[in-house]
């Protein structure tokens, strides 16, 4: 019922202060896929505990084949402070560590604001699962929990 | 999706991240910056773009369908993300 997922190594010019002379950076980077009516959208998000909602670009929704039109609305506020407004959709989310796989219904915001990834937040994403996270193998693990209601 | 108007199945990711891992930073080095598209298999860089419409437009000119490629962002070293 756990995937794994090793962190992905981004590589730096310069080693982070932080981090001791390495000369990469580990991420939580998880590739994630969303099934919609007409397509797929593949795509490398950020695994986010500090974001509230599971957000994805506009685009996306697009290749998906997703009608947004009459779509719940919201807005979100960025890091940088900035407003993002979300139109929502239940998708189908899919995940696979190569192992195991799990898939599910749960809703993410899309955004017309260009976003450089996907972000994987509580709502329709981490709300299923207990992520622990190991800093020092840089890997996190996702356990599907009572809420989970997918495949 | 499919001539007959069914999507596809998506593709096979089950070797993307173990041969993501494998690229050198050289070989992203051109892309830093932009939105990419992978091939499913991790190894390749189909094609990129300032932005994610742009890959999209690339990705029609060469008869790829955009549900059967990874979208990823190659991001600037030495920028810390917050």
């Amino acid at each position: 019922m756990t995937m794994l997922f090793r962190y992905r190594l981004l590589p730096v010019s310069r080693p982070p202060v932080a981090l001791g002379g390495r000369w990469v950076r580990p991420k939580p980077l998880i590739t994630t896929s969303l099934i919609g009516p007409t397509n797929t959208w593949i795509s490398d998000g950020l695994l986010d505990t500090g974001a509230d909602d599971t957000v994805f670009s506009e685009d996306a929704a697009d290749v998906l084949g997703l009608d947004l039109t009459n779509a719940r609305r919201g807005s979100g506020l960025g890091l940088g402070l900035a407003t993002l407004s979300l139109r929502f959709a239940e998708v189908t989310i899919r995940l696979t560590d190569g192992r195991e796989q799990r898939e599910w219904l749960g809703w993410v915001g899309f955004t017309p604001t260009k976003l450089r990834r996907s972000i994987l937040g509580f709502g329709g994403f981490l709300q299923f699962f207990t992520a622990t996270f190991h800093g020092d193998r840089e890997q996190v693990e996702l356990t599907t929990n009572s809420f989970y209601r997918g495949k | 999706m499919t001539a007959n108007g069914k999507p596809q199945h998506p593709p096979d990711l089950s070797h993307y991240h173990e041969n993501r891992l494998k690229i050198p930073a050289d070989r992203l080095a051109p892309y830093i910056g932009l939105h990419v598209a992978w091939s499913p298999d991790g190894c390749t860089i189909l094609t990129s773009g300032e932005d994610v419409q742009s890959v999209l437009r690339h990705l029609k000119e060469a008869g790829i369908d955009p549900g059967q490629v990874v979208h990823d962002y190659i991001e600037a070293p030495d920028i810390v993300q917050l």
